[in-house]
Protein backbone atom coordinates (compact mmCIF):
# COMPACT_ATOMS: atom_id res chain seq x y z
CA UNK A 1 0.00 0.00 0.00
CA UNK A 2 1.10 3.55 -0.35
CA UNK A 3 0.66 4.49 3.16
CA UNK A 4 3.68 2.98 4.18
CA UNK A 5 6.01 4.60 1.63
CA UNK A 6 4.47 8.17 3.17
CA UNK A 7 5.01 9.93 5.89
CA UNK A 8 3.01 9.29 9.11
CA UNK A 9 0.96 12.48 8.12
CA UNK A 10 -0.62 11.59 4.93
CA UNK A 11 -1.62 8.18 6.31
CA UNK A 12 -3.93 9.54 9.03
CA UNK A 13 -5.98 10.52 6.35
CA UNK A 14 -6.48 6.77 5.66
CA UNK A 15 -9.04 5.85 8.80
CA UNK A 16 -11.80 7.97 7.32
CA UNK A 17 -12.36 6.16 4.36
CA UNK A 18 -11.58 2.67 4.33
CA UNK A 19 -12.22 -0.08 7.39
CA UNK A 20 -10.76 -0.79 11.23
CA UNK A 21 -7.95 -2.66 8.93
CA UNK A 22 -6.77 0.44 7.94
CA UNK A 23 -6.34 2.13 10.97
CA UNK A 24 -4.31 -0.24 12.28
CA UNK A 25 -1.81 0.17 8.94
CA UNK A 26 -1.54 3.57 10.36
CA UNK A 27 -0.05 2.61 13.99
CA UNK A 28 2.02 0.24 12.13
CA UNK A 29 3.44 2.82 9.70
CA UNK A 30 4.53 5.23 12.11
CA UNK A 31 6.56 2.98 14.23
CA UNK A 32 9.54 3.75 11.68
CA UNK A 33 8.92 7.87 12.15
CA UNK A 34 7.58 8.65 15.92
CA UNK A 35 4.40 10.35 16.15
CA UNK A 36 5.10 14.11 16.64
CA UNK A 37 2.98 14.10 19.80
CA UNK A 38 4.01 10.61 21.48
CA UNK A 39 7.88 11.64 20.84
CA UNK A 40 6.81 14.99 22.59
CA UNK A 41 5.65 13.38 24.89
CA UNK A 42 8.54 11.39 25.76
CA UNK A 43 10.95 14.07 25.08
CA UNK A 44 9.66 15.86 27.68
CA UNK A 45 9.75 13.79 30.12
CA UNK A 46 12.95 13.23 29.25
CA UNK A 47 13.84 17.12 29.75
CA UNK A 48 12.12 16.66 32.94
CA UNK A 49 14.50 13.85 34.05
CA UNK A 50 17.79 15.87 32.54
CA UNK A 51 16.74 18.88 34.82
CA UNK A 52 16.06 16.13 38.08
CA UNK A 53 19.63 15.33 37.69
CA UNK A 54 21.00 18.46 37.53
CA UNK A 55 18.67 19.16 40.35
CA UNK A 56 20.13 15.92 42.55
CA UNK A 57 23.76 16.82 41.52
CA UNK A 58 23.36 20.19 43.22
CA UNK A 59 21.81 18.46 46.51
CA UNK A 60 24.71 16.06 46.53
CA UNK A 61 27.07 17.95 45.77
CA UNK A 62 26.63 20.70 48.31
CA UNK A 63 25.89 17.51 51.39
CA UNK A 64 29.40 16.21 50.35
CA UNK A 65 31.04 19.72 50.92
CA UNK A 66 29.22 20.80 53.42
CA UNK A 67 29.99 17.40 55.13
CA UNK A 68 33.82 17.68 54.10
CA UNK A 69 34.25 20.53 55.29
CA UNK A 70 33.43 20.76 59.08
CA UNK A 71 35.72 21.46 61.52
CA UNK A 72 35.22 23.35 64.39
CA UNK A 73 37.82 24.06 67.43
CA UNK A 74 36.17 25.15 70.91
CA UNK A 75 38.04 28.08 72.37
CA UNK A 76 38.49 26.22 75.22
CA UNK A 77 39.71 23.00 76.79
CA UNK A 78 37.96 20.04 79.05
CA UNK A 79 39.60 17.14 80.38
CA UNK A 80 36.51 15.32 79.22
CA UNK A 81 35.84 16.44 75.73
CA UNK A 82 38.09 16.79 72.71
CA UNK A 83 38.25 19.92 71.32
CA UNK A 84 37.70 19.71 68.17
CA UNK A 85 34.97 18.26 65.67
CA UNK A 86 35.58 17.41 62.29
CA UNK A 87 33.76 14.53 60.11
CA UNK A 88 36.21 11.81 60.38
CA UNK A 89 35.96 11.87 63.68
CA UNK A 90 32.82 9.52 63.26
CA UNK A 91 33.14 6.62 60.47
CA UNK A 92 29.33 7.33 59.41
CA UNK A 93 30.30 10.71 58.25
CA UNK A 94 33.12 9.24 56.25
CA UNK A 95 30.87 7.26 54.46
CA UNK A 96 28.06 9.32 54.24
CA UNK A 97 31.23 11.73 52.51
CA UNK A 98 31.95 9.02 49.77
CA UNK A 99 28.51 8.33 49.21
CA UNK A 100 27.78 11.65 48.19
CA UNK A 101 30.64 11.80 46.37
CA UNK A 102 29.46 8.59 44.23
CA UNK A 103 26.74 10.01 43.75
CA UNK A 104 27.57 13.35 43.02
CA UNK A 105 30.43 11.32 40.57
CA UNK A 106 27.08 9.16 38.99
CA UNK A 107 24.90 12.00 38.47
CA UNK A 108 28.00 13.72 36.27
CA UNK A 109 28.55 11.03 34.16
CA UNK A 110 24.70 10.01 33.28
CA UNK A 111 24.21 13.31 32.04
CA UNK A 112 25.71 12.73 28.89
CA UNK A 113 23.27 9.68 28.48
CA UNK A 114 20.06 11.73 30.08
CA UNK A 115 20.83 14.24 26.69
CA UNK A 116 20.98 10.93 24.61
CA UNK A 117 17.28 9.90 25.99
CA UNK A 118 16.28 13.64 25.11
CA UNK A 119 17.40 13.88 21.66
CA UNK A 120 16.23 10.02 20.62
CA UNK A 121 13.20 9.45 22.67
CA UNK A 122 13.18 6.14 21.84
CA UNK A 123 15.69 4.34 22.94
CA UNK A 124 14.65 2.10 25.51
CA UNK A 125 17.69 0.56 26.33
CA UNK A 126 19.93 3.85 27.78
CA UNK A 127 16.68 4.83 30.00
CA UNK A 128 16.89 0.63 31.18
CA UNK A 129 20.47 1.24 32.15
CA UNK A 130 19.94 4.20 33.87
CA UNK A 131 16.50 3.09 35.25
CA UNK A 132 18.68 -0.04 36.78
CA UNK A 133 21.52 2.47 38.14
CA UNK A 134 19.23 4.90 39.96
CA UNK A 135 17.88 2.54 41.66
CA UNK A 136 20.61 1.47 42.90
CA UNK A 137 22.07 4.83 43.95
CA UNK A 138 18.60 4.92 45.75
CA UNK A 139 19.38 2.88 48.04
CA UNK A 140 23.05 4.05 48.51
CA UNK A 141 22.19 7.22 49.05
CA UNK A 142 18.97 6.76 51.45
CA UNK A 143 21.66 3.88 53.28
CA UNK A 144 24.48 7.50 53.57
CA UNK A 145 21.87 9.67 54.75
CA UNK A 146 19.92 7.60 57.06
CA UNK A 147 22.75 6.22 58.97
CA UNK A 148 24.49 10.10 59.35
CA UNK A 149 21.16 11.48 59.89
CA UNK A 150 20.82 8.61 63.02
CA UNK A 151 23.89 9.78 64.02
CA UNK A 152 22.92 13.04 63.98
CA UNK A 153 20.14 12.28 66.62
CA UNK A 154 22.14 11.40 68.32
CA UNK A 155 24.40 14.07 68.81
CA UNK A 156 21.34 16.30 69.40
CA UNK A 157 19.56 14.15 71.95
CA UNK A 158 22.07 11.68 73.47
CA UNK A 159 20.94 8.45 75.02
CA UNK A 160 20.79 8.10 78.95
CA UNK A 161 20.07 4.31 78.41
CA UNK A 162 23.76 3.85 76.88
CA UNK A 163 25.62 7.04 78.71
CA UNK A 164 25.59 8.59 75.10
CA UNK A 165 25.99 12.26 75.98
CA UNK A 166 24.31 14.71 73.49
CA UNK A 167 27.51 16.54 72.01
CA UNK A 168 25.30 19.21 70.22
CA UNK A 169 25.32 21.37 73.32
CA UNK A 170 28.75 21.82 73.10
CA UNK A 171 29.65 21.67 69.30
CA UNK A 172 26.93 23.96 67.61
CA UNK A 173 28.25 25.12 64.49
CA UNK A 174 29.37 21.62 63.79
CA UNK A 175 26.23 20.11 64.87
CA UNK A 176 24.13 23.02 62.31
CA UNK A 177 27.01 21.79 59.20
CA UNK A 178 26.04 18.37 59.75
CA UNK A 179 22.21 18.14 60.09
CA UNK A 180 22.42 20.59 56.80
CA UNK A 181 24.41 18.18 55.38
CA UNK A 182 21.81 15.64 55.90
CA UNK A 183 18.80 17.23 54.54
CA UNK A 184 20.72 18.34 51.77
CA UNK A 185 21.37 14.06 50.65
CA UNK A 186 17.64 12.97 51.78
CA UNK A 187 16.54 15.93 49.05
CA UNK A 188 19.25 14.03 46.36
CA UNK A 189 17.18 10.46 47.53
CA UNK A 190 13.96 11.61 46.62
CA UNK A 191 15.13 12.71 43.85
CA UNK A 192 16.38 9.92 43.23
CA UNK A 193 12.90 7.89 43.36
CA UNK A 194 11.48 10.62 41.14
CA UNK A 195 14.31 9.83 38.57
CA UNK A 196 13.23 6.50 38.47
CA UNK A 197 9.67 6.65 38.31
CA UNK A 198 10.41 8.84 35.41
CA UNK A 199 12.18 6.38 33.67
CA UNK A 200 9.85 3.97 34.22
CA UNK A 201 6.59 5.91 33.09
CA UNK A 202 8.80 6.83 30.44
CA UNK A 203 10.09 3.20 28.85
CA UNK A 204 6.41 2.39 28.61
CA UNK A 205 5.99 1.48 24.76
CA UNK A 206 2.02 1.84 23.85
CA UNK B 1 1.83 -7.81 8.85
CA UNK B 2 -1.00 -5.85 10.30
CA UNK B 3 -1.74 -8.76 12.99
CA UNK B 4 1.66 -9.07 13.94
CA UNK B 5 2.38 -5.13 14.22
CA UNK B 6 -1.20 -4.97 16.09
CA UNK B 7 0.58 -5.65 19.49
CA UNK B 8 -2.28 -7.79 20.49
CA UNK B 9 -2.22 -9.72 23.62
CA UNK B 10 -0.92 -12.73 22.31
CA UNK B 11 1.97 -11.43 19.83
CA UNK B 12 4.40 -14.28 20.08
CA UNK B 13 3.97 -16.69 22.75
CA UNK B 14 7.36 -17.60 23.28
CA UNK B 15 7.41 -13.43 24.77
CA UNK B 16 4.55 -14.04 27.06
CA UNK B 17 6.00 -16.97 28.36
CA UNK B 18 9.52 -15.17 29.35
CA UNK B 19 7.05 -12.26 30.67
CA UNK B 20 4.92 -15.04 32.66
CA UNK B 21 7.99 -16.53 34.34
CA UNK B 22 9.83 -13.40 35.46
CA UNK B 23 6.10 -12.61 37.06
CA UNK B 24 6.40 -15.90 39.06
CA UNK B 25 10.22 -14.98 39.81
CA UNK B 26 9.40 -11.92 41.09
CA UNK B 27 6.40 -13.40 43.13
CA UNK B 28 8.98 -16.06 45.01
CA UNK B 29 11.29 -12.91 45.15
CA UNK B 30 8.38 -11.10 47.00
CA UNK B 31 7.73 -13.95 49.49
CA UNK B 32 11.49 -14.51 50.44
CA UNK B 33 11.39 -10.44 50.83
CA UNK B 34 8.52 -10.88 52.98
CA UNK B 35 10.51 -13.43 55.48
CA UNK B 36 13.27 -11.85 55.38
CA UNK B 37 12.02 -8.24 56.82
CA UNK B 38 9.67 -9.83 59.23
CA UNK B 39 12.15 -11.84 60.64
CA UNK B 40 14.10 -9.06 61.36
CA UNK B 41 11.53 -6.95 62.45
CA UNK B 42 10.36 -9.96 65.13
CA UNK B 43 14.60 -10.44 65.88
CA UNK B 44 15.06 -7.02 66.47
CA UNK B 45 11.46 -6.28 68.56
CA UNK B 46 11.58 -9.47 70.88
CA UNK B 47 15.34 -8.39 72.39
CA UNK B 48 15.27 -8.31 75.77
CA UNK B 49 18.76 -8.64 77.86
CA UNK B 50 18.97 -8.26 81.88
CA UNK B 51 22.25 -8.52 83.10
CA UNK B 52 22.81 -10.03 86.47
CA UNK B 53 24.71 -7.82 88.36
CA UNK B 54 24.52 -3.85 88.65
CA UNK B 55 26.51 -1.07 88.38
CA UNK B 56 26.25 2.41 88.98
CA UNK B 57 27.11 3.76 85.46
CA UNK B 58 25.40 1.44 83.51
CA UNK B 59 21.74 0.12 82.93
CA UNK B 60 21.39 -2.97 83.75
CA UNK B 61 19.00 -4.01 80.87
CA UNK B 62 18.74 -3.72 77.65
CA UNK B 63 16.11 -3.52 74.73
CA UNK B 64 15.54 -2.49 71.70
CA UNK B 65 12.91 0.66 72.47
CA UNK B 66 16.00 1.87 74.07
CA UNK B 67 17.15 3.59 71.50
CA UNK B 68 14.74 5.37 68.90
CA UNK B 69 16.86 4.16 66.11
CA UNK B 70 15.88 0.56 66.72
CA UNK B 71 12.38 1.65 67.47
CA UNK B 72 11.95 3.22 63.86
CA UNK B 73 13.84 0.05 62.73
CA UNK B 74 11.20 -2.55 63.67
CA UNK B 75 8.64 0.25 62.53
CA UNK B 76 9.77 0.69 59.21
CA UNK B 77 10.60 -3.41 58.76
CA UNK B 78 6.94 -4.08 59.70
CA UNK B 79 5.64 -1.54 57.73
CA UNK B 80 7.40 -2.81 54.44
CA UNK B 81 6.36 -6.53 55.40
CA UNK B 82 2.96 -5.71 55.06
CA UNK B 83 3.26 -3.99 51.73
CA UNK B 84 4.78 -7.16 50.64
CA UNK B 85 1.49 -9.07 51.61
CA UNK B 86 -0.48 -6.64 49.63
CA UNK B 87 1.90 -6.59 46.64
CA UNK B 88 1.83 -10.09 46.54
CA UNK B 89 -1.89 -9.83 45.05
CA UNK B 90 -0.45 -7.27 42.08
CA UNK B 91 2.37 -9.94 41.63
CA UNK B 92 -0.19 -12.62 41.14
CA UNK B 93 -2.55 -10.17 38.75
CA UNK B 94 0.38 -9.59 36.82
CA UNK B 95 1.63 -13.67 36.53
CA UNK B 96 -1.92 -13.79 35.12
CA UNK B 97 -2.40 -11.14 32.73
CA UNK B 98 1.77 -10.44 31.28
CA UNK B 99 0.48 -7.17 29.43
CA UNK B 100 -0.38 -4.88 32.27
CA UNK B 101 1.98 -1.74 32.23
CA UNK B 102 0.35 1.25 34.27
CA UNK B 103 0.32 -1.31 37.20
CA UNK B 104 3.64 -2.15 36.71
CA UNK B 105 4.41 1.17 37.02
CA UNK B 106 2.41 1.91 40.22
CA UNK B 107 4.15 -1.54 41.23
CA UNK B 108 7.47 0.12 40.16
CA UNK B 109 6.96 3.36 42.14
CA UNK B 110 5.74 1.72 45.29
CA UNK B 111 8.23 -0.75 45.37
CA UNK B 112 11.23 2.42 45.12
CA UNK B 113 9.24 4.34 48.05
CA UNK B 114 9.36 1.00 50.50
CA UNK B 115 13.09 0.35 49.29
CA UNK B 116 13.74 4.11 50.20
CA UNK B 117 12.07 3.34 53.86
CA UNK B 118 13.21 -0.19 53.92
CA UNK B 119 17.28 1.07 53.38
CA UNK B 120 16.79 4.04 55.72
CA UNK B 121 15.98 1.80 58.50
CA UNK B 122 18.46 -0.56 57.80
CA UNK B 123 21.19 1.65 57.62
CA UNK B 124 20.37 3.99 60.11
CA UNK B 125 20.67 0.95 63.06
CA UNK B 126 23.48 -0.46 61.31
CA UNK B 127 25.25 3.18 62.20
CA UNK B 128 23.88 2.35 65.99
CA UNK B 129 24.96 -0.73 65.82
CA UNK B 130 28.26 -0.12 64.69
CA UNK B 131 28.45 2.77 67.62
CA UNK B 132 27.36 -0.13 69.78
CA UNK B 133 30.24 -2.24 69.01
CA UNK B 134 33.01 0.10 68.70
CA UNK B 135 32.08 3.40 70.69
CA UNK B 136 33.79 6.53 69.82
CA UNK B 137 36.80 7.97 71.84
CA UNK B 138 35.65 11.12 70.24
CA UNK B 139 32.40 11.99 71.45
CA UNK B 140 33.33 9.91 74.79
CA UNK B 141 30.31 7.22 73.39
CA UNK B 142 30.80 3.67 75.20
CA UNK B 143 30.60 0.28 73.15
CA UNK B 144 27.52 -0.89 74.81
CA UNK B 145 28.06 -4.33 73.29
CA UNK B 146 31.23 -5.20 75.59
CA UNK B 147 28.38 -5.52 78.57
CA UNK B 148 25.58 -6.29 76.31
CA UNK B 149 26.82 -9.90 74.26
CA UNK B 150 23.08 -11.56 73.18
CA UNK B 151 21.85 -8.56 72.97
CA UNK B 152 24.51 -6.89 70.19
CA UNK B 153 24.09 -10.48 68.81
CA UNK B 154 20.84 -10.23 68.13
CA UNK B 155 20.65 -6.83 66.84
CA UNK B 156 23.55 -7.46 64.48
CA UNK B 157 21.82 -10.47 62.68
CA UNK B 158 18.48 -8.70 62.43
CA UNK B 159 20.26 -6.35 59.82
CA UNK B 160 21.14 -9.01 57.58
CA UNK B 161 17.54 -9.48 56.65
CA UNK B 162 17.00 -6.30 56.06
CA UNK B 163 19.94 -5.91 54.01
CA UNK B 164 18.97 -8.87 51.89
CA UNK B 165 15.02 -7.54 51.23
CA UNK B 166 17.05 -4.43 49.91
CA UNK B 167 18.70 -6.41 47.18
CA UNK B 168 15.59 -8.47 46.81
CA UNK B 169 13.96 -4.99 46.33
CA UNK B 170 16.56 -3.64 43.43
CA UNK B 171 16.03 -7.41 41.60
CA UNK B 172 12.24 -6.83 41.92
CA UNK B 173 12.30 -3.17 40.34
CA UNK B 174 15.07 -4.31 38.09
CA UNK B 175 12.66 -6.92 36.66
CA UNK B 176 9.67 -4.93 36.52
CA UNK B 177 11.53 -2.28 34.67
CA UNK B 178 12.93 -4.81 31.86
CA UNK B 179 9.37 -6.40 31.23
CA UNK B 180 7.82 -2.82 31.10
CA UNK B 181 10.51 -1.93 28.42
CA UNK B 182 10.43 -5.15 26.21
CA UNK B 183 6.71 -5.09 25.23
CA UNK B 184 6.64 -4.78 21.69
Amino acid sequence: MDSTKASGETAINMPESKSTKAKTVVYATTKATPLPQGGGWKRGVAIFDFILRICALVAALAATTTMGTTDQTLPFFTQFFQFQASYDDLPTFTFFVVANAIASGYLVLSLPFSIVGIVRPQAAGIKLLLLILDTVLVAFTTAAAASAAAIVYLAHNGNSNTNWLAICQQFNDFCQRVSGAVVASFIAAVIFIFLVVLSAVALRRH
Amino acid sequence: MAGLELGAKDSGSAESRVHRGVAVLDFILRLVALIATLASAIAMGTTDESLPFFTQFIRFRAKYNDLPTFTFFVVANSIVSAYLVLSLALSIFHIIRSGAQSSRVVLIFFDTGMLALLTAGASAAAAIVYLAHKGNTRTNWFAICQQFNSFCERISGSLIGSFGGIIVFILLILMSAVTLSRRH
